[in-house]
C-alpha cells in the first residue's frame, strides 16, 4: 500500500473511560475508493472509533489522520474532509427534503449558487430527487437513510462514515443502499461502514475489520479472514450426471485425507468436502475425476461466510473459541495484505 | 379497575429522579415554612393568628405545587406510550379504553395525593396552634379537585399531542388560562352588572386560586375590595367537576384506533400548481406556505432559518397571523379607551394590554426557547451541527435570534396601540416608554431562562415543563403574595416580593390600580437584567459542555 494513496491512517487508537477500555490499540489504514467494513458485536468499539476519527470523541492515546489532517488537532479540517451519518438520522420536524439539505449545505458555508447546485447533485446520486419536497419525518427509514448520505455527500468530502446505513432497512432498500455505497466508492469516495447486516459487507467491501472488545481481531479481505479462521476451504462438485454421484464421491475421497467427510446431495447433484489440500493437489483430483468417466458440470470453492467468520472471532473475544478454531494473534492479523477489489 | 396498570403507572413516575427531588424539595420547603413562623417567643397569641398565616401561606404553596409540577406527568404520559408504541399494545389488551383511562389519572391522582400528605405535618401544626380547623379541610378537598381537573385536562391534551413536548406546552397553556387569566375580565368588569359582569364573575369561578382565597376568608381576588356575595368556592366545585367530567369522558373517547389514524400531506407543494391556484393561494395566505422556499441567503444565520421552518408556528405566513391578531387587539382595546374612558380610563385599558403581552410572552417563550438545545439532543440533531464548521457559539446565537425575531414581532405588534393612547393622553408618553422598557426586559429574561433552564435537559418535554415551572414561579408566586397585600402582608413584603416580578413592574409603570403604590423601577431592570446574564452563562456552559468531544 503506497503511502501516497492512503486516506486514513489510524495508529495505536486508544481509548479509555475510567478504568474501561472502549478502543485498545486500534491500527489500520484504509486507501483511497475503498470500502473498510467495521464489524463487531455491541460494545467493540466501533462507534468509539468512528466518533473518534470524526472528532466527537478525544482518543486516550494513539492517533487518527484523514486526508492527512489530525483528527484532534485539525477538527476544523475534518469536518471539511468527512461526511459523517450517524446510526440515528436527525429529523427536524416540518422540514421538507430540499430545505433540510439546504439547510446544512448553508451550515457548512456553501454559496447559494453552487449550494443550489450540489443538492440537485447529490439528490440525483441518491436517488431522491423525487422526495424533494415531501416533509423529512414522513419519509420511511429507507427514504431518510438516503436522504441522510445525500447529506453527507453535501460538502464534497473525501471520507464518507456511516454508522449502520443498513440497519432496520427492507431487503430492496438494502440492496439500493448497496449499490449506492458501491457507486459512491468507484466515484472516489473512500467509505468506513459499520453493519451488523455481514452478507451486506462481505458483498460490498474491500476489507473488513472485525472489532471485539476493543481490540482488532482481524483486518482483510474476506477471504483472507475466512482462511485465518480455519485452513480448510468448501469445495463443491456439480455433476452433469445425477447417477455418477456416488462414484465421484468415491474417487473424491480416495484424493483426499480419510479423516475428511464427503458429502453426497442427491437432489442438487453435487458433492461438498472439506480439505486442507493445496491447489496443485485439487487439479489432481478434478483431474481424477474426469479421467474416471465423471461428467463434471462445475469444480467450485464456495464463497467464504463472513457470518462464521465473525462468530469465530466474536468467541475469540469472549474467550469462549469454537472446537478447530486456530487461535490467530493480533501481530499475524496486522499483517494481513490488502489485495484486490471485489467490485 | 386493573391494578396492575396503575401500579406500573404509578411505579414508573415513582421511580423518577425528577419525583425524589420533588418531594425533597416540598418536605423541606413545608418545614421551613413551619420553622420560619413558628412563635419564637414564650408567649404565644391564642387566637393563633399567626398559625392562621402559616397555613393560608401553606395552601397557596400547595396550590402553585399543584399547577407547577402536576400537569407534565399527565399530560405526558398518552403521547410518550404513543410514541414508543406501548398504547397499541395496551388497545390490544382486553382493558379497554376506560380502565386504561382510570389507571393513569390514579397514577398521577396518586402522585398528587402524595404531594398533599407531603404537607400534612405542617398542616396538623397548625392545626395545633388553632391556625386551622376542621372547617379547612374543605381545603384540602379543593386541591384534590384542582388535581382532577388538570390530570384530566393534561391527559386530554395528551391524546391529541404528537410529541411529549407539545403536549407539555398546550397543558401549561391551559393550565395558566384556566387558573390565572381567567381572573382577569372580572378584574375589569365586576361591579358594572349586566350579562357581561355576570359572565366574567362565573368564569373567574373556574380558578382554583380564587376558590382557595375565599375558602381561606382572604378576600375576593381581583375585587378591588368590593364585597361580593358570590359563594366562589360552590362555583369551583361546580365548574371543576364538570370540567373533570367533560375532559374525562372526552379523553376516554379518544382512546382507539383512531388516536394512531394520523395522516399527514406528505409534502404538496404549490409551484407545480397551475396559476390560478397558486394566485388564489397568494391571496389567501399572503405567503403561501406550501411554496417552495428558497436558499438560505449568504448574510443569515441558517441555525434561525432552520429554526423558523421547523417549527409549526414558525413559518411566516403563522407569524404574520399573530402578528395581525396582536395589532388588531391591542387596536381594538385602545379604541375602547377612546369610546369608555370615563369607566375605564386609559390606565385600565394599559393594564389589559400589558397583562396580554405578558401573558403572550408567558405562553409563548417558553415553547420557543425551551427545546433550543434539547431538542437538538434528542432528535439527534445535535451531534450533526457539530459535525458543521458552525461554531457553538454561532449555533446558539442562530436559535437565540428565531427567539427574540418572533418575541420582538409579537411586541411591536401592539405599539399602535400604544401609540394611540399617546395620542389620546400626551402625558402617558413617559409611562409607555418604560412600559416597553418593561416589557422587552420580560421578554429578554424570559427567554434566558427558558433556554438555559432548557438546556439543564436532554427532553424537550423535561425542559418545557422546567421552563414554564421557572417562569410561572418567577411570575405567579410574588402575585399570590400581593393577592395577600393587606393581610398578612405589609406594603415593604409585597413590595420586596415584586421586585422580581415583571409583570407587576409593567402594571406599577402604567399605574394599573392595585399596582400604582409600589416603586418596582429599576430595582425590577436591575434583577432582571442580572438574571439574564446568569442565564446566557448558564447557557454558553452547557452548550460549550455538551459541544466538547467525549
Amino acid at each position: 500500500m503506497s503511502k501516497e494513496n492512503r486516506v486514513v491512517v489510524i495508529e495505536q487508537l486508544t481509548k479509555r473511560y475510567g478504568t474501561f477500555t472502549a478502543l485498545d490499540g486500534l491500527s489500520l489504514t484504509i486507501e483511497a475508493g475503498q470500502i473498510l467494513g467495521m464489524i463487531g458485536p455491541n460494545g467493540a468499539g466501533k462507534t468509539t472509533c468512528i466518533k473518534i476519527l470524526v472528532g466527537l470523541a478525544r482518543p486516550t492515546g494513539g492517533t487518527a489522520q484523514i486526508g492527512g489532517a489530525d483528527c484532534v488537532r485539525d477538527s476544523r479540517r475534518i469536518k471539511h474532509l468527512v461526511g459523517y451519518m450517524p446510526d440515528r438520522f436527525g429529523s427536524y420536524d416540518n422540514m421538507r427534503v430540499h430545505e433540510y439539505l439546504d439547510f446544512f449545505g448553508a451550515a457548512f458555508g456553501i454559496s447559494r449558487p453552487v449550494r443550489r447546485q450540489r443538492i440537485e447533485e447529490v439528490m440525483e446520486t441518491t436517488g431522491t430527487t423525487y422526495m424533494r419536497d415531501k416533509f423529512v419525518e414522513t419519509l420511511s427509514h429507507g427514504m431518510q437513510q438516503r436522504v441522510g448520505i445525500a447529506r453527507t455527500l453535501l460538502h464534497n468530502p473525501q471520507v464518507l462514515i456511516l454508522d449502520e446505513p443498513a440497519n432496520g432497512l427492507d431487503p430492496q432498500a438494502r440492496i439500493e443502499m448497496r449499490d449506492l455505497l458501491i457507486r459512491l466508492a468507484r466515484g472516489g469516495k473512500t467509505l468506513i461502514v459499520t453493519s451488523h447486516i455481514l452478507p451486506e459487507l462481505s458483498r460490498i467491501c474491500d476489507q473488513v475489520a472485525i472489532l471485539t472488545h476493543g481490540k482488532l481481531r482481524a483486518l482483510g479481505t474476506v477471504d483472507q479472514i475466512s482462511r485465518m479462521v480455519s485452513q480448510e476451504r468448501t469445495i463443491e462438485v456439480q455433476f452433469s450426471n445425477r447417477e455418477q454421484l456416488a462414484r465421484g464421491a468415491e474417487i473424491a475421497r480416495s484424493h483426499l485425507d480419510p479423516a475428511s467427510e464427503v458429502v453426497q446431495v442427491p437432489a442438487e447433484g453435487v458433492v461438498r468436502f472439506r480439505t486442507a489440500r493445496p491447489e496443485a493437489q485439487l487439479a489432481d483430483l478434478l483431474a481424477g475425476l474426469i479421467q474416471g468417466g465423471v461428467k463434471v458440470s462445475q469444480f467450485r470453492e464456495l464463497q467464504t461466510d463472513l457470518e462464521e467468520a465473525f462468530m469465530s472471532f466474536a468467541n475469540l473475544g469472549s474467550g469462549k473459541s469454537p472446537p478447530g478454531a486456530p487461535a490467530i494473534s493480533l501481530s499475524a492479523t496486522e499483517k494481513v495484505v490488502m489485495q484486490g477489489s471485489k467490485r | 379497575m386493573n391494578t396492575a396498570l396503575l401500579q406500573r403507572e404509578l411505579v414508573t413516575l415513582l421511580r423518577q429522579r425528577r419525583m425524589v427531588l420533588m418531594q425533597c424539595a416540598l418536605a423541606i420547603g413545608f418545614a421551613l415554612l413551619v420553622i420560619i413562623r413558628w412563635p419564637t417567643e414564650p408567649r404565644i397569641s391564642l387566637s393563633g393568628s399567626r398559625a392562621q398565616e402559616v397555613f393560608r401561606l401553606l395552601s397557596y404553596g400547595l396550590l402553585a405545587a399543584l399547577l407547577l409540577l402536576l400537569p407534565v406527568f399527565p399530560a405526558t404520559s398518552i403521547v410518550r406510550e404513543r410514541n414508543s408504541g406501548t398504547l397499541a399494545l395496551l388497545l390490544n389488551t382486553p382493558l379497554g379504553p376506560i380502565r386504561i383511562f382510570f389507571g393513569k389519572l390514579l397514577a398521577v391522582l396518586g402522585v398528587a395525593g402524595l404531594i398533599l400528605a407531603l404537607s400534612l405535618p405542617a398542616a396538623a401544626a397548625c392545626f395545633a396552634m388553632s391556625g386551622a380547623s376542621w372547617k379547612h379541610s374543605q381545603v384540602y378537598l379543593m386541591l384534590a379537585l384542582t388535581a382532577l381537573q388538570y390530570a384530566s385536562l393534561g391527559l386530554l391534551i395528551s391524546t391529541y399531542a404528537t410529541s411529549a413536548d407539545g403536549a407539555v406546552r398546550w397543558t401549561y397553556g391551559f393550565v395558566l388560562l384556566s387558573s390565572v387569566l381567567v381572573l382577569g375580565p372580572y378584574q375589569f368588569l365586576h361591579g358594572l352588572g349586566g350579562n357581561l359582569a355576570e359572565g366574567a364573575n362565573w368564569l373567574r369561578c373556574a380558578s382554583p386560586f380564587a376558590a382557595l382565597m375565599s375558602l381561606l376568608g382572604a378576600g375576593d381576588v381581583a375585587g378591588g375590595g368590593m364585597v361580593d356575595r358570590t359563594n366562589v368556592a360552590a362555583r369551583f366545585v361546580i365548574i371543576s367537576f364538570a370540567l373533570s367530567l367533560v375532559y374525562s369522558l372526552w379523553a376516554i373517547s379518544r382512546l382507539n384506533h383512531s388516536i394512531f389514524d394520523l395522516s399527514r400531506d406528505a409534502g404538496r407543494i404549490s409551484d407545480e400548481q397551475n396559476l390560478w391556484v397558486r394566485l388564489l393561494r397568494r391571496f389567501v395566505f399572503v405567503v403561501d406556505p406550501q411554496r417552495r422556499s428558497r436558499p438560505i441567503g449568504p448574510l443569515v444565520n441558517p441555525v434561525m432559518v432552520k429554526e423558523f421552518r421547523c417549527r409549526r408556528f414558525g413559518r411566516l405566513h403563522w407569524l404574520l397571523r399573530l402578528v395581525a391578531v396582536c395589532a388588531l387587539l391591542s387596536l381594538g382595546l385602545t379604541y375602547a379607551a377612546v369610546t369608555g374612558t370615563v369607566n375605564w380610563g386609559v390606565e385600565t385599558i394599559g393594564g389589559i394590554m400589558v397583562l396580554m403581552q405578558v401573558a403572550l410572552l408567558v405562553l409563548f417563550t417558553p415553547a420557543l426557547a425551551a427545546g433550543l438545545i434539547s431538542t437538538e439532543r434528542e432528535s439527534g440533531g445535535w451531534p450533526l451541527l457539530q459535525m458543521t464548521p458552525m461554531s457553538p457559539l454561532r449555533i446558539v446565537w442562530g436559535k437565540l435570534l428565531s427567539v427574540i425575531l418572533t418575541l420582538l414581532l409579537v411586541l411591536c405588534a401592539t405599539l399602535p396601540g400604544y401609540l394611540v393612547m399617546i395620542y389620546i393622553d400626551p402625558g402617558m408618553r413617559f409611562q409607555v416608554q418604560r412600559v416597553v422598557t418593561c416589557l422587552l426586559a420580560t421578554a429578554g429574561f424570559a427567554m434566558m431562562l427558558s433556554a438555559a433552564i432548557g438546556s439543564l435537559f436532554r427532553r424537550t418535554a423535561a425542559a418545557t415543563a422546567a421552563a414554564y415551572a421557572a417562569l410561572l414561579l418567577v411570575c405567579g408566586a410574588p402575585l399570590l403574595i400581593w393577592l395577600g397585600r393587606d393581610a398578612p402582608f405589609g406594603h415593604d413584603t409585597v413590595e420586596r416580593a415584586l421586585v422580581i416580578n415583571p409583570v407587576a413592574a409593567a402594571l406599577s409603570v402604567i399605574r394599573l390600580p392595585g399596582f400604582r403604590d409600589y416603586d418596582l423601577i429599576p430595582g425590577n431592570w436591575w434583577f432582571l437584567g442580572i438574571s439574564s446574564a446568569v442565564c446566557l452563562v448558564v447557557l454558553l456552559v452547557q452548550t460549550h459542555r455538551i459541544s466538547r468531544p467525549q
